[in-house]
């Protein structure tokens, strides 16, 4: 099996306060793992100290095989991992088209000429959400939650990453938007984006993962198929009820 | 018309306060620290344009290379007095660039000494007559630069790529290296700016103020009111409020006595900190730092 992403016994927190104590967790190539878990168990922390937002104290985070812990997150995110954080952080001020081109910023001229190299995948993006080409000269801060949510994830699909990582992308949003943001992580699923999912809707999560794992207070409790963990008393208790 | 006259050449005087306003916004934006020691950034600029031009090196190759020395100042001032206070998540910039602004009038003195010294410069200072209004070239070549240079760089952040990381990290530092964008290397791209618009000012006013040691610690107080009064993060608000600041000053100094001429810039800083109870870089600012 080829983990893209690996996380082993990681240890994170702020200031004085450990909020993770010894996180291991996989992400084949190709899959949707779900992470879930009640508010405050961690999802967030963990993503960030994957992505370098926030420097884990022990523990190894493996992307593609590289060790990656401990470094910048511009570094991480230039090896191949787009993190989409909780809270959607689009660019307000700028356009909806620029905030895409910057999620290629890695790969893209820094002066000339960069429109037109990435002219093909924002035309994929735009496909993928034609609301996002209607607003493309739009500022990014004048987009609804979910259209700024679609731009979260486009911004992030446009760095071509090996690993996506994507928290909590229905939060605060209107039911009929949340099917439309499920309906997008299923086309994710079906272009074979790897995927790590936090969700406060773990049914929902559940049905479109192929593997997940439950936290709770800064700890992985429990991890399965989707199967496993509806067959899992404690965990249908305390997630899925 | 004398009042037309005088209003003109305040309004030219604030340009460039204005063009040093926008270099304080330009490092507040990226990292929410500005230089304190920004006026010695001008002056020292000043000097070193004088002496490629002591050397020969004709004027408008000493423009690009005064530039360059401002750029290089600029970074200079980034990696000693703010980065490692900002990786700290102190506020140790503000007494850092200070102490090296003291240390580069220091330098300023040892170096050139102490006299005001003449800046010649090819453009002519012989005055043309618009509207009744009289105005020089050199007058004039100073709101060239001034919009020429701010023109270049909103250009820049506008459309280039690395202009709008830079933009990205103003609008939201953790976001933007999640795109891969290095928050330091812009942080050093918005002091190198900086540095660069600081020189551009110095070049541009030396041949109407002489160039010495202390030629920029008024410029610098009024640049800093019109930063404030038109906040460090407005963009093109420093233009107006420049010209508004010039203008009332050369009004003041000629109305009411040249003694009063620094009279409005500490008036309009002092209202401008009166009306912002948190203080000029705001709570929400040094927390985000
Ligand atoms: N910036 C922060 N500073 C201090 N504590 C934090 C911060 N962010 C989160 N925490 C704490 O870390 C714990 C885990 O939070 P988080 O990872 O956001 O949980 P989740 O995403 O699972 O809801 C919580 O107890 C929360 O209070
Ligand atoms: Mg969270």
């Amino acid at each position: 099996m080829m983990y893209m992403l690996k996380v082993e016994n990681l240890y994170a927190g702020y200031g004085s306060s450990e909020v993770l104590t010894g996180v291991s967790l996989e992400v084949a190539q190709g899959r949707v793992v779900a992470l879930i878990g009640a508010n405050g168990a961690g999802k967030t922390t963990t993503m960030r100290a994957i992505s370098g937002m926030l420097k884990p104290r022990r523990g190894r985070v493996l992307l593609d095989g590289e060790p990656v812990q401990g470094k910048d997150a511009s570094r991480i995110a230039g090896l191949g991992l787009a993190h989409a954080p909780e809270g959607r952080r689009v660019f307000g001020p700028l356009s909806v088209e620029d905030n895409l081109l910057l999620g290629a910023y890695g790969r893209l001229p820094l002066f000339w000429g960069y429109r037109g190299r990435a002219a093909r995948d924002l035309d994929k993006i735009y496909v993928l959400f034609p609301v996002l080409h209607e607003r493309r000269l739009q500022s990014a801060g004048t987009l609804s939650g979910g259209e700024q949510q679609m731009l979260a994830i486009g911004r992030a699909l446009m760095a071509g990453p090996k690993v996506m990582l994507l928290d909590e992308p229905s939060m605060g949003l209107a039911p009929v938007i949340v099917q439309e943001v499920f309906a997008t992580i299923r086309n994710l699923k079906a272009a074979g984006i790897t995927l790590l999912l936090v969700e406060q809707f773990a049914r929902s999560a559940l049905e479109v993962a192929d593997y997940a794992y439950v936290m709770e207070r800064g700890r992985i409790v429990a991890e399965g198929v989707p199967d496993e963990l509806y067959r899992d008393e404690r965990v249908l208790a305390a997630y899925l009820g | 018309m004398i009042t037309a006259q005088i209003v003109v050449s305040g309004a030219l005087m604030g340009l460039v306060y204005a063009l040093v306003a926008y270099g304080f916004q330009l490092t507040y934006a990226t990292s929410k620290s500005i230089n304190f020691g920004q006026g010695e950034l001008v002056m020292l600029s000043a000097f070193f344009s004088l002496t490629l031009l002591d050397w020969g090196v004709p004027y408008w190759l000493m423009v690009p290379g005064g530039l360059l020395f401002g750029v290089l100042l600029g970074l200079f001032v980034e990696r000693a007095a703010v980065r490692l206070a900002l990786e700290q998540k102190s506020e140790g910039w503000i007494l850092l660039t200070i102490i090296v602004g003291l240390l580069g009038f220091s330098a300023a003195e040892n170096i050139w000494g102490r006299d005001d010294r003449p800046f010649p410069t090819p453009i002519s200072s012989d005055a043309l007559h618009i509207f009744g209004v009289s105005i020089t070239p050199v007058e004039i070549s100073v709101a060239i630069g001034v919009f020429a240079l701010m023109g270049l760089i909103e250009l820049f952040k506008r459309k280039t790529l690395l202009g709008k990381a830079f933009e990205a990290v103003s609008a939201d530092r953790e976001a933007a290296e999640l795109m891969g964008i290095s928050a330091t290397r812009t942080v050093m791209l918005s002091y190198g700016l900086s540095g660069l618009v600081a020189a551009m000012a110095g070049i541009l006013v030396s041949p109407i103020t002489t160039v010495g040691p202390t030629m920029a610690s008024a410029l610098i107080l009024k640049a800093f009111s019109v930063a404030v009064v038109a906040g460090l993060d407005s963009g093109f608000g420093v233009v107006i409020v420049g010209i508004f600041l010039g203008s009332l000053e050369s009004l003041t100094s000629f109305y009411i006595g040249s003694g009063w001429r620094e009279a409005p810039g500490l008036i309009l800083l002092i209202l401008a900190l009166a009306a912002r109870p948190n203080g000029v870089f705001g709570k929400a600012g040094i927390r985000k730092v």
